[in-house]
Parts: C-alpha cells; sequence; structure tokens
C-alpha cells in the first residue's frame, strides 16, 4: 500500500549511521521482521526513485516502526536532515520476511555492519518466542558495531571481529560461528548482505545441519516485483529480490565471482 | 458542480475512454498495487513485452538510478507466450477491455510466429511491436535500419488482423524516416518513443554500474527529445501517436499532446508512485476546464504549426 509516514525521532548513532522512527500505523500493523518499505521524502523531480529500508524495530502497538541507515547517497542524505514531524510516503510493508521454522530451539545470526539493522527485529521475535540467540558480529572497528549492547543482553552468546582488532579478534567471525556449531545445535543461521559471509555460512552447512536464510541486497526500482530490476541468480533462474526475497535460503543463492 | 470533459480518444481503430496507460515494461498485472476498478479507470493496460519461448534477461545488477532518470538493463525476462495466455490473460481481462500486447522477437521469423499465435486471442486489443529494446543485440538491427523495418511490419501484417503498433527506437539519426517506414508498411499507429541507449560507470570500483554493460535510459531526463521527436513525426505521417518517455505529471502528458500524440504511456514514473496515471488523468481534466476545453481531442497536436 502507499502511504504516508510522519518522521517522530531520529537519532544520529555516530557518523553517517542515523535510526529513525516513523509513524505508520498501517505499515507498522502488517510489517514483519525481513520486510521492507519504499521510502521517499523528496518530490519525483529531486529524486526520481524511492529508497527500499528495512525493519530495524515493529512497534505495531504503538503504530510506528524504526529505521537503521547509513548516509551514503542524495536518498540518504535528505533523510538525515529531516525534522521532527516532516512526512515520508511509502510503500509497504514488502517482500517476504524471515521464516522461523517449528520447532527451532536456537538461532545464529551473522551480521556484519549496517547488516544488523535486517535481523534486529528477527533477533527480538526469536527472544520473545524463547529461543536461544547466538549473535555473530563484524565490522570494520568497535564504534561501527551498532547496538553491540543490545544484542548482547537479548544473545545467549555474543561474538565480535573487527577489522581492525578494536574489538572481539581479527579474522573471519564464522571461525566462531564454527566453534559454536561444535558444541550446540544450531537450528537455523540467518544473514543479511555480505557476500562473504554468506559464502562462508554456505561452507559450514556441508559440514553441518543447519538451515540457513540470507537476506540479499540489490538496487530496486519499484519494490513490489513489476521492473524486474533488482534480481539475482538462483538455482532457479533469477529471482527478484523485493518478490520472491528478499529472504533466500543460502543454498539457493548463486554468486558470480 | 463538476464539469464534463472528455478525454476519449481515437487511436486509428482503437477507441480509448482517456489517453493513459502504462508503458511496457513498467506495469505486472500479477503484482500491481492497483485493484480492479482503478485498473479500468485507464485508457488501456500494456503488460511487459512477451517473447515466443522464455527467457531470462541480463544479468544483474539491471537498474542504476541517474540525475532525472534510471538507467536499465532488464533484457526482457519473459515467462514465453503460453505462460502469458495462461496465467496473465485472464487479469488483465479483468483490469481493463483494451489490452495492447507488447512483441519481442529475434528474427522476423519470431516475431511473425508470435504475432500468428496471439491473433487467434480475441481479448487482445492490438499488438506493439518493441522495435527498439537497447538491451537485446539482436534487437538493434530492426529499429535503426528503415528497410528492415518496413520489412518486418509487412510480414507481421500478413500474419495477424490486429492493429499494429510500432514502437520506434530512438536510437537513430532521423526518426521521420523510421515513422514514414512503418506507416508504409501498414502499421495503425506508433509508440514514440522507447529508452534512449545509456551507460554510467561507478569510479570507485571503476567497472559499469549495469551487468550487461550498457542499457536504456528512462525518465524525465528524456522527454525534451521524446516531445521534440513526437512534433517532428506529426509533421510527416498520417497515423495516429502514442507518446512515451518522462511523464511523471499530467503537465507532462500534455506536452505531449500538444506535440501531436493522440495518447500517451507513463513508464518509469509508475515505480516511484503506483498511482501515478490515475492522478494524471484526473490533472489533465482540470488542465481542460481550466482552459475552457471539452475535449483532450482539442489539444492534440495544438503546437504542431
Amino acid at each position: 500500500m502507499l502511504t504516508k509516514g510522519k518522521i517522530i525521532k531520529q537519532v544520529n548513532l555516530n557518523n553517517n549511521y542515523y535510526r529513525i522512527k516513523i509513524k505508520a500505523p498501517q505499515i507498522a500493523k502488517e510489517a514483519k521482521p525481513g520486510q521492507f518499505v519504499m521510502l521517499s521524502k523528496w518530490k519525483i523531480n529531486e529524486i526520481f526513485l524511492k529508497r527500499p529500508f528495512s525493519f530495524y524495530k515493529i512497534e505495531s502497538n504503538l503504530g510506528t516502526f524504526d529505521i537503521l541507515y547509513k548516509k551514503i547517497g542524495k536518498g540518504t542524505k535528505i533523510l538525515a536532515e529531516s525534522k521532527i514531524g516532516d512526512l515520508v510516503e511509502l510503500i509497504g510493508p514488502l517482500g517476504n520476511g524471515f521464516k522461523i521454522p517449528k520447532n527451532t530451539h536456537n538461532i545464529a545470526i551473522v551480521a556484519r555492519g549496517i547488516g544488523i539493522a535486517t535481523l534486529m527485529p528477527l533477533i527480538l521475535e526469536s527472544k520473545q518466542k524463547g529461543i536461544g540467540v547466538y549473535s555473530f558480529i563484524s565490522a570494520q572497528t568497535e564504534n561501527l558495531l551498532l547496538y553491540s549492547d543490545k544484542i548482547e543482553s537479548i544473545s545467549r552468546e555474543t561474538f565480535y571481529t573487527t577489522d581492525d582488532g578494536s574489538k572481539g579478534a581479527k579474522g573471519k567471525v564464522t571461525n566462531f560461528l564454527e566453534k559454536v556449531l561444535k558444541r550446540i545445535v544450531i537450528d537455523v543461521v540467518y544473514t543479511c548482505g555480505s557476500k562473504r559471509l554468506t559464502k562462508h555460512i554456505r561452507d559450514l552447512q556441508k559440514t553441518y545441519n543447519f538451515l540457513s536464510f540470507v537476506s540479499l541486497e540489490e538496487h530496486m526500482a519499484c519494490g513490489i516485483g513489476a521492473c524486474k530490476g533488482c534480481v539475482h541468480k538462483t538455482k532457479d533462474g533469477y529471482k527478484r529480490v523485493c518478490k520472491e526475497g528478499p529472504v533466500f535460503p543460502v543454498e539457493e543463492v548463486i554468486f558470480n565471482d | 458542480m463538476t464539469k464534463k470533459v472528455s478525454l476519449e480518444v481515437d487511436l486509428g481503430p482503437l477507441h480509448l475512454k482517456n489517453p493513459i496507460m502504462p508503458a511496457s515494461g513498467t506495469f505486472d498485472v500479477m503484482c500491481t498495487l492497483l485493484n480492479e476498478n482503478e485498473l479500468n479507470k485507464l485508457g488501456a493496460v500494456v503488460p511487459k513485452s512477451i517473447a515466443f519461448k522464455g527467457r531470462e534477461g541480463n544479468p544483474e545488477p539491471r537498474t542504476c538510478e541517474t540525475d532525472c532518470g534510471l538507467l536499465n538493463a532488464v533484457g526482457v525476462p519473459s515467462k514465453g507466450v503460453e505462460y502469458f495466455i495462461k496465467e496473465e490473460l485472464p487479469l488483465l481481462k479483468k483490469a481493463n477491455k483494451i489490452i495492447i500486447v507488447s512483441l519481442l522477437g529475434d528474427s522476423v521469423e519470431d516475431f511473425c510466429n508470435l504475432a500468428g499465435y496471439l491473433n487467434k486471442v480475441e481479448e487482445i486489443s492490438a499488438l506493439e511491436i518493441n522495435l527498439s529494446c537497447p538491451n537485446l543485440n539482436n534487437g538493434i538491427p530492426f529499429g535503426v535500419n528503415e528497410d528492415k523495418l518496413y520489412e518486418l511490419i509487412i510480414n507481421i501484417k500478413k500474419n495477424s488482423s490486429k492493429p499494429i503498433i510500432a514502437k520506434l527506437s530512438p536510437n537513430v539519426s532521423d526518426i521521420k524516416k523510421m515513422a514514414l517506414s512503418v506507416q508504409n508498411a501498414g502499421a495503425e499507429i506508433i509508440t514514440i518513443s522507447n529508452t534512449f541507449m545509456g551507460m554510467a560507470i561507478d569510479v570507485d570500483k571503476q567497472l559499469p554500474r549495469l551487468g550487461n554493460k550498457i542499457g536504456g535510459l528512462s525518465g524525465p531526463a528524456i522527454r525534451p527529445i521524446v516531445v521534440r521527436m513526437i512534433w517532428e513525426i506529426a509533421q510527416v505521417i498520417d497515423i495516429p501517436m502514442i507518446g512515451v518517455g518522462g511523464i511523471c505529471c499530467a503537465e507532462d502528458a500534455i506536452e505531449m499532446f500538444l506535440a501531436g500524440a493522440s495518447a500517451v504511456q507513463v513508464g518509469s514514473a509508475n515505480f516511484s508512485n503506483p498511482y501515478v496515471m490515475l492522478e494524471i488523468i484526473n490533472e489533465i481534466k482540470e488542465y481542460l476546464i481550466r482552459k475552457k476545453y471539452s475535449s483532450i481531442r482539442d489539444i492534440i497536436g495544438l503546437v504542431r504549426r
């Protein structure tokens, strides 16, 4: 659905990372972890297309949702300069969110940097369902490990790696995942965006028995499936990230090298 | 009191209740946000080009936004004509009385087979021949060569009694020659234009931004070029024209009517605003009332002189 939303809060987390809270009751009511909205806070003659953003937090009872984003281009720059009370135009909620299979006892989430934006509502939902969450988080440097306190408070165990070693270890965060897989049965591993991490997870799947899903990112023009622009290669040919995804089983996704 | 103005137009043998329809490739009846009632308010529906057999389309990334425009190299993925008839056509029938089906082929024979196949399908109102998809190597020769264009349209006409709409490629040096060529071959209607060939490069990665490297530019950036082409073609042909390229609001559409188009298609603006076509229909009515016209027909080609 196409609707207006009102910006009710915005925080600059650090550097170019922002968290914005939008009131849009119809969207908040239907939104599920892993889904996204197409958003514009500009006229069509300023920036031509809307931008996709996944939900960071969904509060359907309050009629709000939060987006965690990085200021990288024209659109996110305009969004970062928003004032409280400003209106945005939204289409959503869109796409298929994360599925938590029946009889899931433990999940792992593997995220790099802003990737946590998409996975956070899944962590919260899992926690509510009494599912054990094991978190494996990486970033360039410590202050880009966003909301690590919150993740730690929800997760049974949390592991970090940073490229510069400022927090946790250096190296692959999936090495920690493997160590955990050796001692605990993880039913499902979820990740977002990073091709490298997704490939590591797929390698681990060959040895350890778990289901695995990745939320993919692609340039989107419409977000509703009409333009066929945001495809990703899968074992069944090209699939639209906005419509058949953005969440896909890891083993179905094919990466070009 | 609301004043009555008529948006009805004749497009050769087609009679439309209003001159607004989607451009092929920007509308999918399987996933539109518009409901049946809203779809019925359009002048026509135009699904994405279909090919006889299924085709995958181009590698990702397929789209890239540019200043005032969208560069795409989607490459016309199609599930083939049988899937179209079985899955899409029933929905299109509910959506609108006028169904214009866009065809893609890679040879004269291919186009003719498809046109012949669809000739039997009663519900299809007209066939729009995609002569210009810039993302396919094999699509180029038809659109840029007036003799090949002529030969193709003549042969399609032999295989189909449906009205033929020739959707011209703008990537030519003299668009008037192409328009005359398809008119002489018997096309009833011309659509002008398709996307303009373009390219964008990521300067950090030092790589093309599209998987196919080059693509087609749409959006407001191309509109003045299309308005010029409509105006030029209107001087030399007698058959009606559908204008398409960068329309985002009623004013953009009206420019094309004034230049000589009898109908318009709205393309990539549908991506930004799925309701834009309905808004344009209402705003055109307001324009006609404000300018004291009783019919859209009164403004078609006004600036032709």
